[in-house]
């Protein structure tokens, strides 16, 4: 494919959305026919509160490029301090990232709302932006090309 | 795990077919593990694609399938019930997105869209193969509801839940039934009188021999889950006994040396320690205010065989498959000095105004003079700049028009100035207002920032007020009486909050799960909420308010059984070596310690486990975990998205 | 499947017919609901957002739409109209006519197929005649059932849609059906009518372009939206300086509608807070004589919009004129506040902020029996506080806004209201 030759492979990117907040606003993306990045890969859950910080670090040791959360926030229906539990999970995982040499902002969180469409795909645009400067310049440096 | 797996690309007409190439995504899932079908389909969702599927499962003794076409929100039940009704579990089957999130939103990238689908449903396919048939939690309930207080509100739906055949429990923590309604006089819109209202609603109660009227009683403690909890209440004695005849009564009353201000009233008169709220309160018999009674036993003696001073706090335990909170409003009490409430003789609130109405005969007194014109000051305790109030409380501004318009009936003779921010006459009640405009009433509208200023001079009061609709002029009155118009607060029942533990919002009313599609549910499943406890409302509203509580709750009782949802925490015994990390964060108090085998772990109460999964990153131990979220599915499909593509 | 008895028949699929059917169902009562529309969903699905929430309209409404279509006590019948009810001993005889939409909604997926390749364009009213649609059309988005309908006035039979329909849906030799069948109650959930903007003909509505209703003016707001941008109609220009006219058509005794609409203050509150929004730039006013904020949060509602920087202009507003050259507006009103006297003000889009009408008709339907209305046609409430669903009728129920105007808290209120006196009532039958 055309990009791959260009500049690699395109940052690869799980996003771990919610059953009835962020999934609904990612779905209206695709409904307005917004485009972001094709190698953007959405599991969902109930609750952005209950993700687990070993599937964040598993996703990016097998070759994920970055774990994107689009968490519940103020919306939740299940718990009102969702946003600080999510913002708990995500620094744990990043914390777990930095020991393991894998860099931290390879994890990122937002909110995204039942319509929040446009946010996600602005989300989606910067941080596959991010993610592709980032391997540039581990690439440079010699290091390894995390998506190979 | 799963080895028959059939798999489903549709098309969705060229919704999807148009951008991604279904039939590359077929043939790259056909060979993977554990699927033995895969096919593609113009539109899976149609009647002869589901007819077809359901064939499928029974000819290929399919142990799952996985359908990958629209958006779960629009028919993951759909094909759950496709996998049912060929004999599968629901939970065997998962849908994969490939429109919404995929061809639609590459529609520019369509190489790349096929590539995506592919990985995705190769994910659904790991998913599956770990899926887990799950059923939901069928439990038995208990059909009695209990109805915390015995308002207006409270005794409408204990008759209407009585009517569907429920047993229930109608608790008031006052002697009396009938809350603030009675102290009302005629209501607005149809001018019928709140005593005799309630009259009616307590005639109604008696003929029903499914409702159990406790009064004196407040609740104790609250436990259980939904459909079945278990409550225990504490009923204080009346000291009267019911069922005796009696008629001294009258003179008991008159003779009771103790006085005390009379709460009905709100203080502008006395009672007797022995009491009744007023004349024809419910149930009719006195009770006795132990507290201040100074027993000098005059009671007695009139009437021996109608009390008995033994009688003993009791305490009762009820189980009810669900409850109804109709705890109420109490009137904003202004702050003294607030418009000279409590400092300057002339000013008394919007209700002690309609119980002097009650109360005099001929014409309009106070404190020994003839009422002639009257200030209403609107907004008192209400929409606050900088108090905590800052809502509006809904019905004042039509309470007061309408007093102003019965005033007008009974005392032709009576000016009333109106000093409003807005009138909020919403609906039919704007012709109350415009039928007080028509009468003469006179309405000044006064700024947020300058609020009128009740001045104290030798006993009179003059009110100053800069009138937004004269361009600011400074208006005095001299009123006979000025009137606070004061808004609601829920009633004092900090205990019912902390017993029940439904959130309250900052406006300090119960707070409902949805404030648009459902509002007299609470975050505690079977615990509803009605009235003016959830906010401010008149009697209609709180009425239609009770009668949809009666209904939710009714729906929910009416099967005899509950089922719930199979998506709940479950623990791994043998991992688990209890730290209470789980119990702590979990909001709905559903997860206990329990000794097994001499340890200690934790257990879910899947009754009250809502599946959200705060309580999976927590543990260290990594023994909990959500059904149908479990690590091995999520795991699964991170390995499916990731593989080439061949 | 469809039977000849039911439990109740609820008459109106928008929401509060929805939340009465869907409670009803739950108690275990087989439903039957009637909608004229070809999509159940009434106004609500057809909004934005909703006061004071701010969650949008549609994902909230269409999951209580979906589990009524999907309820098994629950049957619907689309494009449909009572014809008549007439009460025999303790039951109603109902008489039905469905009218044909010549698709087939056993066979039609949705795909839009026909709709692409239809040759007709006409308005489309799901949208308030913004946009345009074909002769066969999916009546929106998030229709409910989504399946198609052929406005047979317009069509111009061609036949392109039976020839193209993959699912071999159309059917133009479809007639329309009658069914009688017999229920124990029934339910009035007919909603409202909007106030017609055109009869305030000092408003301009209708005349020039820049004057919208507030109804349009939700679509142009809506995730569903038809142009993906709030634009002027005249010239697709960006609006910065927008007016809301409130009370149009309410409290009004020239125009016959003299109570209060009890919607219209909070959703031009919530019109404007979007506006904010999607809009950063544009100046809005709001001309009001009264903001009617009452309900739960929403005055807390009102104050963050003063807080955005709406500016809340109190003054009856007697005429708009339009300026040629431009197209804008000028609104001439009664400045009750500030200096007094008249006042004009120069807008480029104005937003006719339009109240409630009773939606009449309904009485025509009783055989033998006259159900009452109240003075301003709304059907009048037998015993407005203690039972606030019952009509002069026994065992005829009112849910939404049927008896008066009400937001949807108070819909939900009321239909919740009305499922409790049905369930009742059908027991004492017994």
């Amino acid at each position: 494919m055309r990009e791959r030759k260009e500049g690699g492979l395109p940052p690869k990117i799980l996003v771990f959305s919610t059953n009835s907040i962020s999934d609904p606003g990612i779905d209206l993306a695709g409904l307005l026919k917004m485009h972001y990045p094709p190698t953007v890969y959405t599991i969902t859950v109930p609750c952005s509160s209950g993700i687990n910080p070993d599937w964040i670090i598993y996703a990016l040791k097998k070759g994920f490029d970055g774990v994107f959360i689009a968490a519940d926030g103020s919306d939740c229906p299940y718990r009102e301090d969702c946003s600080q539990l999510t913002a708990r999970i995500v620094l744990s995982s990043q914390e777990r990232a930095k020991e393991m040499g894998i860099d931290p902002s390879r994890i990122k969180m937002a909110a995204v709302c039942s319509v929040c469409a446009e946010s996600f795909v602005n989300h989606m645009k910067k941080f596959s932006e991010a993610l592709k400067k980032l391997k540039e310049n581990t690439n440079e440096s010699g290091g390894k090309n995390v998506s190979s | 795990m799963k080895e028959r797996i059939g798999v489903y690309i549709c098309y969705c007409g060229g919704n999807i077919s148009d951008y991604v190439n279904v039939n590359k995504v077929k043939d790259s899932v056909k060979d993977e593990d554990g699927v033995v079908l895969a096919k593609t389909t113009v539109f899976a969702c149609s009647d002869s694609s589901q007819k077809e599927m359901i064939s499928d499962i029974i000819e290929n003794k399919l142990d799952g399938i996985v359908v990958a076409s629209c958006s779960p929100k629009l028919h993951l039940h759909t094909f759950r019930s496709v996998a049912e009704r060929a004999g599968l579990n629901p939970y065997e089957y998962v849908q994969v997105n490939i429109r919404e999130q995929d061809s639609w939103a590459h529609s520019d990238k369509p190489e790349e869209a096929t590539e995506k689908a592919i990985r995705l449903v190769r994910a659904g396919i790991r998913r599956l193969r770990e899926a887990q048939p799950l059923l939901p939690n069928e439990i038995s309930v208990t059909d009695s509801v209990a109805v915390i207080g015995g308002g207006a509100s409270g005794m409408r739906a204990a008759i209407e839940l009585a009517d569907t055949g429920l047993e229930v429990y109608l608790i008031e923590k006052e002697h009396f039934l009938g809350g603030r309604i009675p102290q009302w006089g005629e209501l607005f819109e149809t001018n019928e009188r709140g005593d005799i209202l309630i009259e009616k609603l307590y005639n109604e109660i008696i003929k029903r021999n499914n409702i159990k009227i406790f009064t004196g009683t407040e609740v104790e403690s609250f436990s259980g889950c939904v459909g079945n909890f278990n409550l225990e209440v504490k009923i204080k004695p009346r000291y009267v006994k019911s069922g005796i005849e009696c008629n001294e009564f009258e003179k008991i009353e008159e003779g009771c040396p103790v006085e005390v201000d009379d709460e009905f009233n709100f203080g502008l008169t006395k009672r007797k320690a022995i009491y009744k709220f007023y004349k024809n309160a419910y149930p009719d018999l006195p009770a006795v205010d132990f507290e201040n009674c100074t027993k000098c036993g005059l009671c007695e003696k009139l009437c021996p065989d109608a009390f008995d001073f033994n009688q003993k706090e009791e305490k009762l335990a009820l189980k009810v498959g669900a409850v109804i909170l109709t705890t109420g409003f109490s009137p904003y009490e202004p702050s003294e000095g607030e418009y000279g409430y409590k400092k300057n003789d002339k000013v008394i609130t919007l209700q002690q105004l309609r119980r002097i109405m009650e109360l005099s005969n001929g014409n309009l007194k106070w404190k020994g003079k003839e009422v002639k014109e009257i200030a209403f000051i609107y907004c008192v305790g209400s929409r606050q700049k900088s108090g905590e109030n800052k809502y509006c409380s809904r019905y004042c501004c039509t309470a007061a028009i309408h007093t102003s318009l019965l005033l007008k009936k009974k005392y032709p003779y009576i000016r009333s100035y109106h000093l409003f921010r807005d009138i909020r006459t919403y609906g039919k009640q704007e012709i109350l207002y415009r039928d007080s405009c028509k009468q003469g009433d006179i309405y000044l509208k006064f700024d947020e920032n300058e609020p009128p200023v009740v001045e104290d001079l030798n006993n009179r009061a003059i009110v100053k007020v800069k009138d937004l609709l004269t361009e600011r002029e400074e208006i005095e009155i001299e009123p006979d009486l000025v009137v606070l118009v004061t808004g609601m607060i829920p009633r004092k029942n900090s205990e019912i909050e902390r017993i029940f533990k439904v959130p309250v919002g900052r406006d300090n009313f119960f707070n409902e799960i949805h404030p648009k599609l459902r509002p007299v549910e609470t975050v505690i499943d079977g615990v509803f909420i009605a009235g003016t406890g959830q906010g401010p409302k008149n009697l209609t509203e709180s009425i239609l308010s009770s009668l949809s509580a009666a209904a939710k709750t009714y729906s929910l009782l009416s099967s005899g059984t509950l089922k719930l949802e199979p998506i709940v925490a479950f623990v791994d015994s043998e991992r688990c070596k209890w730290c209470g990390d789980c119990a702590e964060v979990c909001l709905y108090d559903a997860i206990e310690k329990e000794n097994q085998d001499g340890k200690e772990i934790a257990v879910v109460n899947e009754a009250l486990c809502k599946g959200c999964g705060s309580c999976v990153p927590v543990c260290e131990s990594r023994a909990i975990e959500i059904k149908g979220y479990t690590n091995k599915e999520i795991i699964g499909m991170i390995d499916g998205m990731l593989e080439e593509v061949r | 499947m469809f039977h000849l008895e039911y439990d109740v028949l609820v008459i109106g699929g928008g929401i509060a017919g929805q939340e009465t059917a869907l409670n009803l169902a739950d108690m275990g009562f087989k439903v039957i609901m009637i909608e004229k529309e070809p999509s159940i969903g009434g106004k609500m699905i057809l909004l934005s957002k909703v006061f004071p929430t701010l969650d949008c309209a549609s994902c909230i409404a269409t999951p209580k739409m979906s589990e009524t279509m999907r309820h098994e006590n629950i049957e619907v019948l689309s494009y449909s109209e009572v014809t008549s009810i007439e009460r025999i001993d303790k039951k109603f005889k109902v008489k039905i006519l469905k009218k044909p939409k010549y698709v087939r909604e056993d066979l039609c997926t949705g795909c839009q197929e026909c709709e692409a390749n239809c040759p007709v364009n006409v308005e489309d009213q799901f949208n308030f005649g913004l946009v345009g649609r074909r002769a066969v059309y999916i009546p929106f988005s998030t229709a409910i059932p989504k399946t198609a309908v052929i406005d047979i006035e317009n069509c111009i039979l061609c036949g392109v849609c039976e020839r193209v329909c993959p699912a071999n849906a159309i059917d133009f030799t479809q007639e329309p059906e009658c069914y009688t069948l017999k229920v124990k109650a029934v339910v009035l959930a007919t909603g409202f009518n909007l106030f017609p903007a055109r009869r305030k003909p000092q408003y301009g509505f209708g005349k020039f372009p820049n004057v919208m209703d507030a109804m349009e003016m939700d679509r142009l707001l809506s995730p569903t939206r038809p142009y993906n941008a709030v634009v002027r109609p005249l010239d697709g220009k960006i609006p910065e300086n927008i007016a809301y006219v409130l009370c149009t058509g309410s409290r009004d005794v020239s125009v016959g509608n003299p109570i209060c609409s009890q919607i219209c203050c909070m959703y031009s509150i919530k019109q404007a807070q979007l506006l904010m929004g999607a809009l950063p730039l544009a100046d809005i006013t709001i001309y009001y004589i009264d903001i009617r904020a009452f309900g739960k949060g929403f005055e807390e509602f009102y104050q963050q919009a003063k807080d955005m920087g709406v500016q809340f202009v109190k003054g009856k507003v007697a005429k708009i004129e339009e300026i040629k050259e431009t197209g804008n507006l000028i609104v001439r009103y009664e400045d009750m506040e500030g200096s007094g006297g008249v006042k004009e003000a120069e807008h480029d889009l104005v937003v006719l902020s339009v109240g409630m009408l009773a939606n009449t008709g309904i009485t025509s339907i009783f055989k033998y029996e006259d159900l009452e209305l109240d003075e301003y046609n709304y059907v009048k409430q037998a015993d407005a506080l203690l039972s606030p669903a019952k009509t002069n009728l026994k065992g005829v129920f009112a849910a939404g806004t049927a008896t008066g105007p009400k937001d949807i808290p108070d819909s939900i209120l009321s239909a919740g209201a009305a499922s409790a006196e049905v369930a009742a009532y059908i027991r004492s039958l017994k």
